[in-house]
């Protein structure tokens, strides 16, 4: 087997292990009110450290390339637009103020 | 970004078989950017496979989330949703109200496709798509991110600590951490907002 493909299955093993492992055990598993307080929370924090730094390095050289468009999504956001639109529009922003960087 | 993936397989020796594969069997965003990177810069199959191992560590907590959140499962479903549990499916789930699994592999199975989909374009696409363009779609999972995550902000000035507070920890962390510091972070935080959150804040998941 080649180098790629052992990169590839091992890669798909290890990734979902972590993955399986709860789908076997979930249903023997009866979560405390503290720990189920605990699983509520996750979603707001691992979303904290896979914005913060992450979205600066959306452009390798630029790093306010990627602050700009958290600030357009979260104003975006702030006027309860669609997330679709959302999207969308901090694309599109994105594609402009790259079209009008080079002129500085 | 699975056109960027793309770009980077592409480079780093892959097939454009190898490349859609990879999307479908690991399915795992950075993980696969990383190890793409890592095979470009001529690193051992085994350093590529243990970070791939620790950058989705964090697939067992969302999964976790996710299993704990849904009702009327079985086994079968549940490792169905567990391969295609990543942080936009399991951030759009889970602070959304609904508890059905059919909407959970609704939601994820479209973007597990996509995915692939987009690894398939960026294959075919690569050197037609100049680089401002797959940079500014480089953004749209962030865009994502922040716009799942504004509304609870907004709510909840609670919440909003626990954001910032997570997110300079992770910043740090990563200074000593590397690649752990992103699973640390997110466990330490849930910890402190054990403390500084009220319970009437938070979602129940299955309550």
């Amino acid at each position: 087997m080649d180098y790629i493909m052992i990169v590839i299955l091992g890669c798909a093993v290890v990734t979902f292990i972590p993955r399986l492992i709860p789908a076997l055990c979930i249903d023997r598993l009866n979560f405390s009110p503290k720990v189920e307080k605990f699983l509520n929370l996750i979603p707001y924090t691992a979303l904290a450290a896979l914005i913060c730094p992450g979205v600066l390095t959306v452009d390798n050289q630029l790093w306010y390339i990627g602050l700009i468009g958290a600030v357009v999504a979260a104003g975006l956001a702030w006027k309860k637009v669609p997330l679709g639109a959302i999207v969308i529009l901090t694309v599109v922003v994105l594609i402009t103020v790259y079209s009008i960087v080079p002129f500085f | 970004m699975g056109i960027g993936y793309a770009a980077i397989a592409i480079k780093a020796g892959f097939t454009p078989f190898e490349t859609i594969s990879m999307s479908f069997l690991v399915y795992a965003g950075a993980g696969q950017i990383i190890a793409a990177s890592m095979a470009l810069s001529g690193a051992t199959a085994i350093a590529i496979i243990l970070t791939n191992f620790v950058v989705n560590l964090r697939y067992f907590v969302m999964s976790t989330c996710v299993l704990n959140q849904v009702e009327e499962s079985n086994l079968p479903l549940n490792i169905l949703a567990a391969h295609v549990t990543v942080d936009e499916s399991f951030a759009m789930f889970s602070l959304s109200e609904d508890s059905s699994i059919w909407i959970y592999l609704g939601i994820a199975i479209t973007a597990w496709l996509s995915w692939c989909l987009g690894a398939g374009i960026g294959v075919v696409l690569l050197d037609l798509l100049p680089v401002i363009v797959t940079n500014s779609f480089n953004i749209s999972l962030y865009a994502l991110f922040v716009a799942i995550l504004i509304p609870s902000i907004k709510e909840s000035r609670q919440i909003a600590l626990l954001v910032l507070i997570t997110a300079v920890l992770n910043v740090v962390l990563g200074q000593f951490l590397g690649n752990w510091s992103l699973i640390v972070s997110t466990l330490l935080g849930a910890a402190i907002g054990m403390y500084i959150v009220d319970d009437e804040y938070l979602l129940s998941g299955d309550a």
